[in-house]
């Protein structure tokens, strides 16, 4: 039998909440294929990867270190990309935040203050939404692609970092060695609870996520926002400014990554050195579709891509996989969401003889 | 009833034989920054251990991780192999440091060794290879070898470790001709082969027509010297088939006899963390491969100055040293100190490149 894909009438509500899983299952499945091939056991590695996490104090707090940032930068990415500005250097946006942030402690060397993090704070979004701007000014004032500029600011924004390492921010004792001074207690947030890296920073991504569900779902700026995205001339028409939504979702995603950027310096690693972003500006884009592009979805989303990435170090370790099986996994993820998203807009039929109908659709 | 109780009697003794079968095994764990690949330092690394457990078979049990960026995801793996019990860990790179040392402080028991770093505990060794040992040999080789009388180095990042590989290795070629210069080109990577090569591209446009590729775990440069028709030497591992006629030699490290060591000290209780700074005479810089181009009386007397480096009775770095600006650093008769070396931040007279600063 023979089967052709329609398009729906209107995209499938219930698809968009199903997809998600679909994807889930497929990656499940085919990864487990993938093991069976290298010789790896299936039961225990896929143990590392869902079960794990869970299953001691530590790992969990692990998780939620690591859904931060995820969640605070995919919640910003979302908005934009439902005003279908594409901005994919969040991560050099981070990098920057992260330097911006990390100038405080590096110039004020002995202080105290109380003030080190709220400074560190407002510069490190500051810093996010300044390199997002530059981006935001280029695509409104010379149309020139969102998404070359972004991914290439990123690559400026880590020379920036490189020489600032090697050069004036070098740590004096740290014999030449690429990295600032280790920053003092005052300028890090602190531990949630003894010795874990979870920290007081986690409640920026809440706030935030609080703060977009209110603009998305209840403002009208948001919806003023999605329109000029999705058909600026309408837009025009009906008073709404395309510009403007590329400068809302950029400074947002800027803004968000900055602080993320920010909570990593002042985190879990407490100086500033060359890998500062742990790769968060990527997986936020995955994080972003896999919650529809929607803020609640997101929250889970997040979590799930959490889970997965502290499953992936634990079967590093106790499942002896390779790194690059790993990241297959992970992109096995997004290649199968991508894949299936389809469902939303078609649905898949039978393809029959036709005996009645002469409208039928071209099978695709 | 009694069939089941006997069943839970069987499972609780498989389960002891299991705990003391584990008690036996040092569990030893490995992680590395790059690929293990075949040439290079995780290369290098990778067979010190083999080494460890050719010695002790069956009990050691080893896991490896490689190719982990440092950062805060090599801290929490790190944190995972203390978890599972890993009482020997061995951490290949110098980003791990900040992280291994706080896993050290809370894990006295466990033993640590960690490489190129500058921080030690009781638990938590340092190592370095002195590499500028074999770079004065190779130094003296490309003396002989060189026309233009400049030589060229590739070199990672500006370092102790490898600005003091680098004037080992100018000390070495000015020892038996000095109008030899040396240029560096720093490109801040341990792994980036399109940089490499284009960097020894460089240095070979500039005029230089030996290669020293210092620190790269590519053989992009040797590669580059073959095609150019210049003499290539490297570090950590032989890439002599890479460049098989223009090889100059390889300034191997060979951790084997440091890493057993340690495992037996673990093993007998006796670890005491040190700044293991390791070189010729304890067997960890080797140095071999030498091309067959180098005159047989130019032969001697590396070997020469070899056994006088490793006997001791001449150190790389005996005054008189003169740095870049042309002052004396270290009188005739007088030695650098070790911590000067370690430490250093200063050419020789002869490298023509300013240190970035």
């Amino acid at each position: 039998m023979q089967f052709k894909l329609d398009r729906r009438e209107r995209a499938s509500r219930r698809m968009l909440l199903l997809t998600p899983l679909l994807a889930v299952l497929l990656s499940v499945i085919t990864s487990s294929l993938l093991l069976l091939i290298l010789n790896k056991p299936v039961g225990s590695t896929l143990h590392s990867f869902f079960i794990a996490p869970f299953e001691n104090f530590y790992s969990i707090t692990e998780v939620f270190l690591k859904f931060g940032p995820l969640l605070l930068i995919a919640q910003a990415l979302a908005v934009g990309f439902r005003a279908k500005v594409w901005n994919i250097g969040a991560e050099g946006q981070m990098i920057i935040g992260a330097i911006a942030a990390s100038s405080v402690p590096v110039y004020f060397v002995d202080s105290t203050s109380g003030w080190l993090l709220p400074a560190m704070i407002a510069l490190g979004a500051a810093g996010g939404m300044s390199w997002a701007a530059i981006a935001a000014w280029l695509k409104t004032r010379f149309n020139a692609n969102e998404i070359l500029v972004t991914l290439m600011l990123t690559s400026i924004a880590l020379q920036l970092l490189y020489y600032l390492l090697l050069g004036p921010w070098k740590d004096p004792m740290g014999f030449n060695f690429p990295q600032t001074v280790m920053f003092q207690n005052e300028a890090l947030f602190s531990p949630l609870f003894s010795g874990v890296r979870l920290n007081t920073s986690i409640i920026i991504p809440i706030i935030f996520t609080v703060a977009v569900w209110l603009f998305m779902e209840r403002h009208f700026g948001g919806f003023k926002l999605v329109v000029g995205g999705l058909a600026p001339q309408a837009a025009t028409y009906a008073g709404f400014s395309a510009k403007k939504a590329v400068w809302v979702s950029l400074l947002l995603a800027g803004f968000a990554a900055g602080l993320a950027g920010m909570s990593e310096v002042a985190g879990p690693i407490g100086q500033l050195q060359r890998s500062v972003t742990s790769g968060y500006g990527y997986s936020a884009i995955i994080v972003a579709y896999l919650g529809a592009l929607n803020p609640v979805g997101i929250v889970f989303a997040a979590f799930f891509v959490a889970v997965l990435q502290i499953g992936g170090d634990v079967a590093l370790v106790s499942a002896n996989l390779p790194i690059s099986a790993v990241h297959v996994f992970q992109g096995l993820l997004l290649i199968f969401y991508l894949a299936t998203y389809t469902l939303v807009n078609y649905q898949i039929r039978p393809l029959r003889h036709a005996s009645s109908s002469t409208t039928e659709g071209q099978p695709t | 009833m009694n069939r089941m109780s006997k069943a839970l009697a069987a499972i609780v003794t498989a389960g002891c034989m299991f705990g003391t079968a584990q008690a036996d095994t040092l569990e030893i764990g490995v992680l590395l920054p790059s690929p293990i690949a075949d040439v290079g330092w995780s290369h290098a690394l990778n067979e010190g251990i083999a080494a460890v457990v050719e010695k002790y078979g069956d009990k050691v049990n080893v896991s490896t991780i490689e190719n982990i960026q440092e950062g805060p995801d090599a801290d929490r793996i790190m944190n995972k192999m203390i978890g599972d019990g890993h009482e020997f860990l061995l951490l290949g790179s110098f980003g791990y440091m900040n992280a291994g040392l706080k896993l050290a402080q809370r894990n006295p028991e466990r033993t640590f060794l960690h490489a190129s770093g500058y921080k030690t505990a009781k638990n938590f060794s340092p190592f370095t290879a002195k590499y500028y040992e074999g770079a004065y040999l190779m130094g003296m080789a490309a003396a002989e070898l060189t026309k233009t009388k400049k030589l060229g180095v590739v070199s990672a990042f500006a370092i102790p470790e490898l600005i003091s590989t680098i004037n080992g290795f100018t000390l070495g070629a000015r020892s038996i001709d000095p109008d030899i210069t040396v240029d560096v080109i720093w490109i801040n990577s341990w792994f980036d082969p399109a940089k490499a090569q284009d960097s020894a591209k460089a240095l070979l446009a500039g005029g230089a027509d030996i290669l020293f590729s210092n620190a790269q775990d590519t053989p992009s440069v040797v590669t580059v010297g073959e095609e150019a028709g210049a003499y290539v030497f490297n570090l950590n591992s032989s890439m002599k088939e890479y460049a098989p006629t223009k090889y100059l030699g390889v300034v191997k490290t060979d951790w084997a006899p440091f890493f057993v060591a340690s495992v037996d000290a673990h093993l007998a209780g006796t670890f005491e963390g040190a700044n293991e700074w390791l070189g010729m005479d304890d067997d960890v810089v080797v140095v071999e491969d030498w091309s067959s181009d180098i005159s047989s009386d130019m032969m001697t007397r590396i070997q020469a100055m070899h056994e006088e480096i490793a006997s001791g009775a001449r150190h790389v770095y005996d005054g008189p040293l003169v740095n870049q600006a042309g002052e004396e650093v270290i009188p005739t008769g007088q030695r650098l100190e070790d911590g000067a070396i370690l430490g250093m931040d200063w050419h020789v007279e002869g490298v023509n490149s300013p240190l970035p600063k």
